[in-house]
């Protein structure tokens, strides 16, 4: 494994960190992977994740690209009046230019958490070099409550899913222990988005159903990961339950959950389960999407289970 | 729009324990004759304040000065794993980008900033060298014992609405810090850390930025006062951009920024 930090783009100004597995097969390359930035935390993503991920992923003969959106981490800022959505489609583009002219790579999977999925699934819709994308904890509204207090958001998810069910908790509630300002909080913050995205999400609905199935027919692979204590989880089966299923069961969408993880998988152990989850995936979507189901000469020089570090590592 | 920087991605130091860095080059105007390397602090630390600190950076080139920020061993871009970090091999970082940023630019005079544990490995690094021109301690660790405990405090509040972890969830050999594996070597070379006795004469120049309550800080002013730097000590009210914000925005304290390009400025006309 190799890494090389990287500069392209227009104006050679996104910064970026190449991975390079220790053997690539040139008959039959696997697609590229590239990271897009998890909200506005640089390549590195919270708790070095991505970076722990690219060099999985490249134990496992895949060339990874992590950089940073202009305006983010260490890319400079843009010039033009492009808006966010926008540039970083292109720019995202720009990447896949990049790893086509430098490693010969054209088909491309994209990752991103947060608002780096609402990217990857966008620039998945307009470019077919995408076959596949997995989407972390996608935002499917823009819904300024669900953004502004994440402390709110994993109490109202901890009050529902926990501690509604334990005794302790009860025991405190009834003994007068327990921080009432907080509960009302929580349970006001779940009663608002709950509203919040049932008003909002007919239209974003449509869409996405419509764009989920343009990609199923065109072949790319849609993979959902949500953290079990996202309330975004909720608007996806909302918003397109049923079509979900439908796609899901053709095997072209898979959803997958993180159990008892929060929403930028602040521990170890949800790191570790969230990477292991991106490995068994990957390798299992690679050959469909190579087109070389019965003729995988690019085997990755270990098992998924062999490339992942014990605890930690990386 | 002009561009005052230009700013290279690379990696250097030892083949077997290569660091990652961003060189920020002037491009316009007076070029200093004191080179800035910035000490970045470790863990969601790190994470928290990058955004910052590439900014102080391109306010510093936007002033002439060329800047290394750098990410140490098992953080950040530069390789080896996140258990391999040790305040041992971190001081030696500091010292290849000392090294590396003379090497890239030619010029003598070096400027240390450091943020945090950052700080910490700057005044530590500069005292053991005896080289460093000038220094900017922002809010450093002084007392290891303190930081650790200011780290679990931080953990603990962090569990607080989630289920808790099974004792068979739990790593070995680690302590969970907010996603990043605290080793118990680790733990213990930070425990060991008291900045006053162990700082001796870190520079000629020496900018104390203190915006938190730190433990022992009193300690650092007097010992510094003592020595033959010339020491300004600036208090702010700013928010403690390394710690956690509750919506997950990065904040940059521009008034401190402002306040060390300044200092910078005066202390290398």
């Amino acid at each position: 494994m190799r890494e090389q930090a990287v500069l392209f783009g227009e104006v050679k100004s996104l910064i970026g960190i190449l991975t390079d597995p220790p053997i690539r097969n040139g008959n039959h390359p696997k697609p590229a992977v590239i990271l897009l930035n998890p909200g506005i935390v640089h390549r590195v993503a919270p708790g070095r994740i991505y970076v722990r991920m690219a060099r999985a992923l490249a134990a496992m003969g895949f060339v990874v690209l992590r950089f940073d959106f202009s305006g983010i981490g260490d890319s400079a800022v843009r010039y033009d009046n492009l808006p966010f959505d926008k540039s970083a489609i292109r720019e995202t583009q720009d990447a896949m230019r990049f790893l086509e002219a430098t490693r010969g790579v054209s088909r491309f999977i994209l990752l991103g958490g947060c608002s780096g999925a609402r990217i990857s699934l966008q620039t998945a819709c307009c470019d077919p070099r995408v076959v596949g994308a997995f989407l972390i904890n996608l935002q499917l509204t823009e819904d300024e409550d669900q953004n502004s207090d994440q402390i709110t958001r994993s109490a109202a998810f901890y009050y529902w899913n926990f501690a509604l069910f334990n005794l302790k908790s009860w025991y405190k509630l009834l003994t007068g222990k327990a921080n009432y300002r907080n509960i009302l909080r929580a349970l006001g913050f779940q009663a608002r988005t709950q509203f919040a995205s049932r008003r909002k999400m007919s239209a974003e609905s449509i869409q996405l159903a419509a764009n989920l199935r343009m990609l199923a027919e065109r072949g790319a692979r849609v993979t959902f990961l949500y953290a079990e204590s996202d309330p975004q989880l909720n608007d996806l089966r909302e918003a397109v339950g049923c079509e979900l299923k439908q796609l899901c069961a053709s095997g072209k969408v898979r959803v997958q959950i993180i159990p008892r993880s929060d929403h930028t998988f602040s521990s170890l152990h949800d790191q570790e389960k969230l990477l292991k989850k991106i490995c068994v995936l990957i390798d299992a979507i690679t050959p469909a999407t190579a087109g070389a189901l019965n003729q995988r000469q690019d085997r990755p020089p270990q098992s998924v289970e062999e490339t992942l570090p014990q605890h930690g590592g990386n | 729009m002009r561009q005052a920087e230009k700013v290279a991605p690379f990696y250097f130091g030892s083949p077997d324990k290569l660091l990652f860095g961003c060189y920020h080059e002037p491009t316009l105007g007076r070029r200093r004759k004191c080179a800035v390397v910035v000490c970045q602090p470790v863990g969601h630390e790190y994470i928290n304040s990058h955004r910052a600190l590439r900014q102080l950076a391109a306010r510093l080139c936007d002033a002439g000065f060329p800047v290394l920020r750098f990410d140490y061993y098992g953080c950040g871009d530069s390789s080896g794993s996140r258990e391999e970090g040790t305040i041992l091999q971190w001081l030696e970082d500091v010292s290849t980008a000392i090294s590396e940023v003379r090497r890239r630019t030619a010029v003598v005079q070096v400027c240390l900033i450091g943020l945090r544990l950052g700080g910490t490995l700057a005044m530590i690094a500069a005292a053991q060298r005896a080289d460093p021109e000038s220094m900017v301690l922002w809010d450093p660790v002084v007392s290891g014992k303190s930081y650790l405990d200011g780290l679990l405090r931080l953990q603990k509040e962090m569990l607080r609405f989630r289920p808790k972890p099974s004792s068979a969830q739990e790593p070995q050999g680690y302590l969970d810090v907010l996603g990043f594996p605290l080793s118990r070597f680790l733990r213990a070379e930070l425990e060991k850390i008291d900045l006053p006795p162990i700082a001796g004469s870190p520079a000629k120049n020496v900018l104390v930025i203190q915006s938190d309550q730190t433990a022992g800080e009193a300690n650092l002013k007097e010992h510094l006062s003592q020595r033959e730097a010339r020491l300004e000590y600036q208090r702010f009210d700013a928010p403690q951009i390394w710690r956690p914000t509750s919506d997950g925005s990065l904040l940059v304290p521009s008034q401190i920024l402002h306040s060390i390009v300044s200092w910078t400025n005066r202390v290398h006309r």
